[in-house]
């Protein structure tokens, strides 16, 4: 048996309330702060997982917001389109009408009246603005309109009529990160948009004893093929084919120059990398000028944009020359149509992905919430139950000790 | 023969014991709280009897019992536990303190909530989320600097609270030397007195439960252990040394480190060596200081430099709305270093050493390239140089892997142009500076030709730092290295004023075939943005969610295990202490029956003394003679 001397007892009960004391007063501070991690040490592990989880959330709400902003330019954008689209619908019907012979050149004429009136509507649209002010269709050249129009006098208008209309953007879409490592084009090449033809460029200089001699980098479109010194023209047709642009060269069978032709209909955008002239050797493009309008003079450039087709439908109209309606110009037409429609497709499709990435957020955030909650949040029915019983403990140690601590034998005597 | 008085000699006899009996009850019951009082018991014994067997014995039946006596006073008390005692306070010292500031340390990471350093961190890449939204906006940029300005703030903020966690610490270990040698002396000074005492014959008992309490609240402090054979020197030792023998005593003293930040090494105040210690609150505090929130600092500054050079790598590749280029986003401030990294090490005034962060090589790799070669690669390590092979089936990322994972203080990655960056972690060795790549080699040409950062292989073409212009030994030259900073990244950091001033000059895109951005060119801070969850290696960790997931796990667990061996401690300690109560203590109710005892024992004397009394009474007056 121990020997129990007058202190023990009550060191005994100092120590054991000091630690009910504390243990209550970490459950008090844990329920008050509605969390099971008071201090880290409480559960290291759950807090490093917390620590991720609400970085994830950070993350996705994030990505949650960029997904919105796109999806909003986008529906202006496709509205935009759409509305172009139409006019080209309006447009077309003029020329079908026109392409017949049953109408006078005069009312062909008021024909192609009509259709300068849709060209300048839809050259505003491709001029578009986003909310922010900036330009819609200007690739990543926000603060230029996308494209300026050139005016001059046309026999058969009065005054000033559009001839030519130039791209002035880019073709750089600007990157939006949707979700870890996964991003969208935030942005609108507008010479990919309202194109109409395959776009063929056709050198004048021979190409055939064409050797590299320095490694070098050409940029064709977006994609950028390293060329190496020795390299002969078939190498280079060779390294064009397999980019990713969308763009086919050949050599000429009568000039044996280069030719690059386009395989969706689009601007060729030509440049030579820093310091290189392999391109500019080739004959493709000039000393001078920023692509898209660096090509060498000698070059033989083919294929139009939208608004060329329009130009010309707009003349023949003007001409009353029914057989160029009914023919080029009505192919020109149909073509900017297939080509804006497919834009249109191809941007309902991202919108797609993007509301599916969208709606695959929104389910992900409340499962990662609530495996955030799952690691730290307190369990209240267990956390008051607990306290509850420490309550409990804690009154019967101190009825306890008020009976134990109190009697000695100084009580019972006289 | 048997003198007259007898009885009434053996009565006083019996009434001084009592007394001194009654006197020790007092004694017990007015020190029963005393910290470290053992109880003290009378042990009395039956006088010497008469007679002694000697030839003028007087012949009679014998021996006549002569009464009782005090033979001496002693204290209750258990030697050996309390030897165990003082080992385990150690213990109990050590985790008490260990306990205390690693809750300091772990409240300063502020996790996991939405006010810490992850989250504004966070916020901050979500800024650049927002510039890469609309490239083209002032405001967005704004956005970006107040979050990278409310960011720095967090990264202050937790230095400083660091810092000041190392500087209490610091305080604690003067003030426990402090303590250390006042214990010291107290219990020289002790010492002396109990041998005095004890020369007389007497048991210095108080003194001797004052030097026991003195002891334990030493071995508290530091690891000691006690030595009392010899009963004239007593003597205790730490890890070896002497502190006491006797009356002589050996003090402590701190001296300030001037390498070491001024923080002071504690050492003998005779000799200037530097004092180790294994256990109690002084290892503690020392430990604390030197390794754990020394680490955090570390961490910090890790996570601090990592960042602050990969924003400002794509930064600077980035332009500007108003075209501006090559800004650095986050400055070092005051930036006192030299541009080509040459640091005067030792302080004689000449240049010695080159401190390089970072390293870049000229040409682009891609990860699945197998790159062809064989070779060692031979990198700063913690102790010494680590080497690392390579093999011609190796893709460059297996060897950017086996760099990571060799564990030296060298870490590898690719950056966005695909070029290999080596960059240096903190160095685990107090004596080697932070954040400097201190020795890169390679047998072979991985290093060299192929990824294009040394210009020769082999020993000759090795880069070390401890010399002036090493930068020579590099392919690189100009802007393909980034200079260690001299002081704590995280103490001194500031979003550049040139950017403050003008927001504008915040870049948004790197441009397209070395052209300037366009103002709907968000491509920069894409990158930047991205830099978040890339492998970017902050230190050994691949990336910042890693860092932050480890930084706060680390935490955690140290003051989990530091939380549970202090409980366990506490109890140890509370049963030793109980078992010590159980002998030594004072019980009320045992000391008041011992007075009852005594009490009825001195009446019983003094009734004795009457008796005899009387019966001299008898013979004296009434014999009539």
């Amino acid at each position: 048996m121990d020997r129990v001397s007058t202190n023990m007892s009550n060191n005994d009960m100092q120590y054991y309330l000091r630690m009910r004391n504390s243990e209550m007063n970490d459950l008090q501070n844990k329920m008050g702060e509605q969390t099971r991690i008071h201090e880290l040490r409480d559960d290291p592990v759950a807090a490093a997982h917390s620590v991720r989880y609400l970085s994830k959330l950070n993350r996705m709400q994030r990505y949650t917001r960029n997904i919105d902003s796109v999806l909003g330019e986008n529906k202006v954008a496709e509205g935009y389109m759409k509305s172009a689209n139409n006019i080209l619908q309006r447009v077309r019907s003029l020329a079908i009408q026109g392409a017949n012979d049953t109408y006078t050149t005069g009312e062909k004429r008021i024909m192609g009246n009509e259709v300068n009136e849709l060209l300048n509507e839809l050259v505003s649209i491709a001029n578009a603005k986003t909310p922010d002010g900036t330009s819609m269709f200007a690739g990543d050249r926000t603060h230029t309109e996308a494209f300026r129009v050139l005016s001059s006098h046309v026999p058969e208008a009065n005054g000033n009529v559009i001839t030519a209309v130039e791209y002035r953007g880019t073709i750089n879409s600007p990157k939006v990160e949707i979700s870890d490592g996964s991003y969208t084009d935030n942005g609108f090449a507008g010479d990919r948009i309202f194109w109409a033809e395959q776009q063929q460029i056709i050198a004048d200089k021979d190409a055939q004893r064409y050797v590299a001699t320095a490694d070098s980098r050409i940029r064709i479109d977006n994609a950028y093929i390293n060329i190496k010194a020795g390299d002969n023209v078939y190498a280079l047709i060779a390294k064009i084919n397999n980019s990713d642009a969308a763009v086919k060269a050949s050599i000429d069978p009568v000039k044996n120059s280069l030719v690059l032709e386009t395989t969706t209909p689009h601007q060729i955008w030509l440049e030579d990398g820093k310091g290189g002239t392999v391109l500019k050797d080739l004959g493709l493009i000039a000393d001078t000028g920023k692509p898209p309008y660096n090509i060498n003079r000698d070059a033989v450039v083919g294929g139009g944009s939208l608004f060329d087709m329009i130009i010309n439908m707009r003349d023949q109209l003007y001409k009353g020359n029914t057989l160029a309606i009914g023919s080029s110009g009505l192919k020109g037409i149909t073509q900017a149509q297939d080509n804006l429609i497919g834009s249109i497709s191809k941007l309902g499709a991202k919108n797609e992905r993007l509301q599916t990435v969208s709606e695959r957020l929104a389910n992900e955030i409340p499962e990662v919430q609530d495996r955030n909650s799952k690691e730290t949040d307190i369990d209240m029915t267990k956390a008051i139950t607990d306290l509850k019983m420490l309550e409990y403990t804690h009154k019967a140690a101190l009825q306890t000790a008020s009976r134990i601590l109190q009697p000695t034998l100084l009580d019972f005597l006289r | 023969m048997q003198s007259t008085f007898t009885g009434i000699e053996i009565g006083k006899r019996s009434l001084v014991a009592h007394n001194t009996g009654l006197t020790t009850v007092g004694h017990n019951l007015s020190n029963a709280s005393v910290e470290g009082y053992s109880r003290q018991r009378v042990i009395m014994t039956a006088y010497d009897p008469i007679y002694a067997p000697e030839l003028n014995r007087e012949e009679t039946p014998g021996q006549i019992g002569q009464g009782v006596t005090v033979e001496r006073i002693e204290r209750v008390h258990d030697q050996i536990l309390e030897g165990r005692i003082v080992s385990q306070a150690s213990g109990q010292g050590y985790w008490n303190a260990k306990d205390k500031y690693l809750l300091m340390v772990e409240q300063v990471h502020n996790e996991p909530k939405d006010t810490s350093l992850r989250t504004r961190l966070d916020q901050f890449w979500s800024g650049w989320q927002e510039l890469s939204l609309h490239p083209e906006e002032t405001a967005a940029r704004e956005t970006v600097i107040t979050r990278g300005k409310t960011l720095i703030d967090s990264i202050h903020q937790q230095y400083n609270g660091f810092k000041q966690i190392r500087d209490m610490v610091e305080e604690d270990v003067s003030a426990t030397v402090k303590e250390v040698n006042s214990l010291l002396s107290n219990i020289g000074a002790l010492n002396a007195q109990i041998v005095k005492v004890k020369a007389m014959g007497d048991n210095p008992n108080d003194l001797l439960d004052k030097r026991d309490l003195f002891v334990k609240k030493l071995s508290g402090l530091i690891n000691i252990s006690v030595d009392n054979r010899d009963p004239d020197e007593y003597t205790v030792t730490t890890g070896g040394f002497h502190l006491i023998q006797g009356r002589v005593i050996s003090k402590l003293k701190g001296i300030p480190n001037p390498d070491d930040e001024g923080y002071s090494t504690v050492a003998w105040a005779k000799s200037g060596k530097e004092a180790y210690f294994s256990g109690g609150k002084l290892a503690a505090l020392l430990d604390l200081r030197d390794n754990d929130v020394k680490k955090e600092i570390q961490n910090l500054d890790t996570m601090t430099i990592n960042f602050i050079d990969l924003v400002n790598e794509n930064h600077r590749a980035g332009f500007g709305l108003d075209g501006k280029t090559g800004l650095d986003f986050f400055t070092e401030y005051p930036f006192v270093n030299n541009v080509a990294g040459n640091y005067d090490r030792n302080g004689d005034g000449a240049f010695d050493s080159t401190y390089l962060f970072r390293i870049t090589g000229n040409n682009s790799l891609k990860p699945e390239d197998q790159v062809g070669l064989k070779g060692t690669m031979t990198l700063s390590g913690p102790k010494g140089n680590i080497s690392i092979d390579y093999f011609p089936t190796d893709t460059v990322e297996d060897v950017i892997k086996r760099i990571n994972m060799s564990g030296s203080e060298v870490v590898a990655r690719l950056n966005k142009d695909g070029k290999l960056q080596l960059k240096a972690s903190a160095a685990e060795d107090a004596k080697n500076p932070d954040f400097v790549i201190r020795h890169v080699e390679d047998s072979g040409q991985f290093l060299v030709g192929y990824s294009g950062i040394l210009i020769n292989s082999g020993n000759g073409g090795a880069y070390n730092f401890n010399q002036p212009n090493a930068v020579a030994l590099l392919r690189g030259g100009g802007l393909r290295y980034a200079v260690t900073p001299t002081l704590h990244p995280a103490a001194w950091l500031e979003v550049n004023k040139a950017l403050q001033e003008n927001p504008d000059s915040i870049a948004a895109g790197f441009g397209v075939n070395g052209h300037p951005a366009n103002s709907g060119d968000g491509s920069a801070a894409v990158a930047i943005a991205a830099l978040r969850n890339s492998d970017v290696m902050v230190g050994k960790m691949p990336t910042f969610d890693d860092y932050f997931a480890s930084a706060v796990a680390n935490a955690g667990l140290k003051g989990q295990a530091a939380a549970q061996a202090h409980d366990t401690q506490d109890l140890i300690m509370k049963k030793l202490y109980d078992l010590k109560d159980s002998i030594s203590g004072v019980n009320i109710d045992e000391e008041l029956s011992q007075m009852i005892k005594f009490q009825h024992g001195y009446n019983a004397a003094s009734r004795f003394v009457s008796e005899i009394n009387k019966m001299l009474d008898t013979i004296i007056n009434r014999m009539g003679v």
